[in-house]
């Protein structure tokens, strides 16, 4: 996939023009809002399930190292292959390799963040390996090439239109149809038999249970089911902070994504592997790999702050609800990650230079961390990353603010240090600011201060300064 | 990249400073569904599985399921069925059964290969047919432990899914049946579902529909 997050502002103008992504994003999220707060209050104190999941992830993020070494060994032993990768290229290599060893044509993916993140499906079939989405939303963008509009429902906002000319020019539909439900048989047949024919399913993992070395799937398709069953080897790709302490808490932590991601109690499957299949077993894996991604994460576990980013656990509650994703949609954030969590993970993935408008494209109205299963507290990281940005932290790859910014900000910092001056400045300036006033407002200013009023305005300069006033009255009393 | 990306990437995290520790676990959120009796389990199982599309019948025993299961096939002419062979339906015989109402009733052992297993469970049957491990009321769901009597393919591939669920197997919630899993084997199976009605999806135009890859009916005949 392009990442086009450098063009954040230009997206995300032309996505507030747009009627199809406007009505979806005024029906979807409030109805998904709502579905989660129903589903939420199933739990007889539903704060208390969410702070627990808030501290299932704190343990994991504090406790990482030895979790992915306690589930990598007891994965190992029930013969899960546990294989390290440290960058999206050796990830990718990984599966590449495999697939050219079993001989396959094909490889069914199920619907898995990361494997956007790495661009897996390009690297497979750049190298002759097809990688074909399965999930109906992901089949339906790759075969558009568009990004994810959402998280849960990436290709929610195209017209069924779209689909039945997409369909009909691809041979998946037979007879144009616009009924939604012929449209997804229609992929049902289409991808049943990839599935009948498959030889190596290719996965993303929700959790990775240390105690018992068990993969964990939420879904609703059965897609996933489906690579996990019919072929003989199976991919499961992870980045490393999916791992969770135990079954417990996996069992938690499933009942809350349910709630906060789809606003369903319980998605339709959940498996659980842990190694291959039994001994009798006519289907299901003879191999399982289990690759497990870096691609820049443990860099940035040193930063206590950053680090808190791996918390996540992707249901996308934080977007449904963010009053900046419910006005420009998904398309802006560019890449796999959209809404707040994107706004969070993809400045530390690509590094601050190029996407430091997504930590800027917030009013710290803090709704996102209200509704967090796993603790992240947004605003909190999003200020620091503005600090970092602003001094220019080579570690987060931010090459800092533009020079003639910097050095307005320290003339301004001058200025506010010394009173004398300030009050001196104030008085000379006074006539020259306030004869742009407008109604007793200033609204625009000269270069490079102008941009700060393309969505404010400023009071006039008072008559007198406050100094000044203080002054008068503190003369009037001793008059008096 | 094998053994070097490993130590590199715990190398990393290792080194990082923890000393924030983690604050120490709030008490586990309480569950009301630990409380209910048999009946209120039965009834809870049922609602909920029936908010997911999913249909239940209750029968007093296997003479009844047998009988149930013969006016289903007849409603949906069915000519053959795969089925599993666990504990719950081995009683049932559904070989005879299958005789009797001119059903081809196959199974994995039928088969000595993957392919011609995939081939028939896939394209050559109407319904798949399966017990349980276990059912949990929270939800609706049923846990199957897959192994030689339960292949992963027959509670997946075929649209329709018939479930035998004793009544006596409904627990309040999944930790229970977790629980009860790894007493009984020692360990985590190699796999285990928790399914929830049918498959779905609402990808398209948020349109919710059913039977998306896996099922699109799901139902459940509970005995007791």
């Amino acid at each position: 996939m392009k990442i086009r997050t450098e063009q954040f502002v230009e997206i995300a103008r032309e996505e507030m023009k747009n009627t199809r992504s406007k009505a979806f994003l005024g029906l979807l999220p409030p109805v998904i809002n709502a579905m989660r707060q129903i589903s939420l209050a199933t739990f007889p104190d539903p704060d208390a399930a969410q702070a627990y999941g808030a501290a299932i992830r704190g343990e994991v993020v504090t406790r990482l190292p030895e979790l992915l070494e306690e589930f990598e060994r007891n994965a190992t032993a029930r013969g899960t292959k546990v294989v390290w990768a440290r960058t999206a290229a050796e990830a990718n290599a990984f599966v590449l390799d495999l697939a050219k060893k079993k001989g396959v044509a094909y490889v069914t993916k199920g619907k898995s963040m990361l494997s956007e993140e790495i661009g897996l499906n390009d690297a497979l079939i750049d190298n002759g390996v097809d990688a074909i989405e399965t999930d109906l939303g992901e089949f339906i963008i790759q075969l558009l090439k568009r990004p994810p509009f959402h998280l849960i429902g990436p290709a929610v906002n195209i017209a069924v239109e779209e689909i039945r000319d997409l369909f009909m020019e691809k041979g998946i539909l037979a007879e144009p149809t616009e009924d939604p439900v012929a449209l997804g048989y229609a992929a049902r047949l289409y991808l049943r038999d990839k599935f009948h024919r498959l030889e190596m399913g290719v996965t993303g993992v929700n959790m990775a249970v240390a105690e018992t070395g068990t993969i964990v799937n939420v879904e609703n398709e059965g897609n996933i089911r489906f690579a996990k069953s019919s072929p003989r080897t199976q991919v499961s790709i992870m980045s490393l902070e999916k791992v969770v302490p135990t079954m417990a808490d996996a069992l938690h932590m499933i009942r809350l994504l349910c709630r906060n991601g789809t606003g369903q109690k319980m998605a339709s499957y959940i498996s659980f592997d842990t190694g291959p299949r039994a001994a009798g077993e006519i289907d299901g894996p003879e191999e399982v790999y289990c690759v497990i991604v870096d691609n820049g994460r443990a860099d940035l576990y040193d930063d206590p702050v950053a680090r808190d980013v791996f918390r996540c656990i992707r249901c996308g509650a934080c977007a449904n609800i963010c009053p900046v994703y419910t006005k420009i949609g998904g398309y802006p954030y560019g890449w796999a990650y959209t809404g707040p969590m994107g706004q969070l993970l993809t400045p530390l993935l690509l590094g601050f230079s190029g996407t430091s408008d997504l930590f800027r494209a917030c009013t710290l109205c803090g709704v996102c961390k209200s509704v967090c299963p796993a603790g992240v507290d947004h605003p909190r990281m999003l200020l620091y990353y503005r600090a970092r940005d602003a001094a220019g932290d080579p570690r987060l790859r931010s090459r800092g603010r533009p020079l003639k910014e910097r050095t307005l900000y320290d003339l301004f910092a001058w200025g506010a240090t010394h009173p004398r001056l300030w009050r001196q400045g104030a008085k000379r300036m006074r006539p020259r600011v306030n004869r742009g006033a407008r109604d007793g407002y200033l609204s625009r200013s000269v270069e490079p201060l102008d941009g700060w009023f393309r969505s404010r305005d400023l009071p006039e300069m008072a008559e007198k300064t406050f100094h000044e006033r203080w002054k008068e009255r503190e003369g009037h009393k001793a008059k008096a | 990249m094998p053994y070097a990306a490993r130590e590199d990437i715990l190398g990393k995290l290792k080194k990082a400073d923890r000393r924030e520790e983690a604050p120490a676990r709030p008490p586990l959120p309480p569950l009301t569904e630990v409380g209910w009796g048999t009946e209120q389990l039965i009834e809870k199982f049922t609602e909920n599985l029936a908010l997911q599309t999913g249909v239940v019948h209750r029968v007093a025993d296997r003479a009844g399921a047998l009988e149930k299961l013969t006016e289903i096939a007849q409603a949906e002419g069915w000519k053959a069925v795969m089925i599993a062979t666990d504990e719950v339906l081995a009683p049932l015989d559904l070989a005879a059964w299958g005789r009797t109402n001119g059903i081809d009733v196959l199974k994995a052992a039928d088969f000595t290969a993957r392919d011609a297993f995939k081939d028939a469970v896939f394209d050559q049957v109407d319904a798949g047919i399966t017990g349980v491990d276990w059912a949990v009321a929270e939800t609706g769901t049923v846990a199957l432990v897959h192994d030689e009597r339960q292949p992963r393919l027959v509670s997946l591939a075929p649209i329709l899914n018939v479930v035998v669920v004793p009544v006596d197997r409904i627990l309040p919630v999944y930790e229970q049946a977790l629980e009860r899993i790894l007493a009984a084997r020692g360990g985590m199976p190699a796999h285990l579902n928790l399914i929830t009605g049918p498959s779905m999806t609402a990808d398209i135009q948020a349109t919710p529909f059913k039977g998306m890859h896996g099922p699109r009916r799901v139902i459940a005949l509970l005995i007791g």
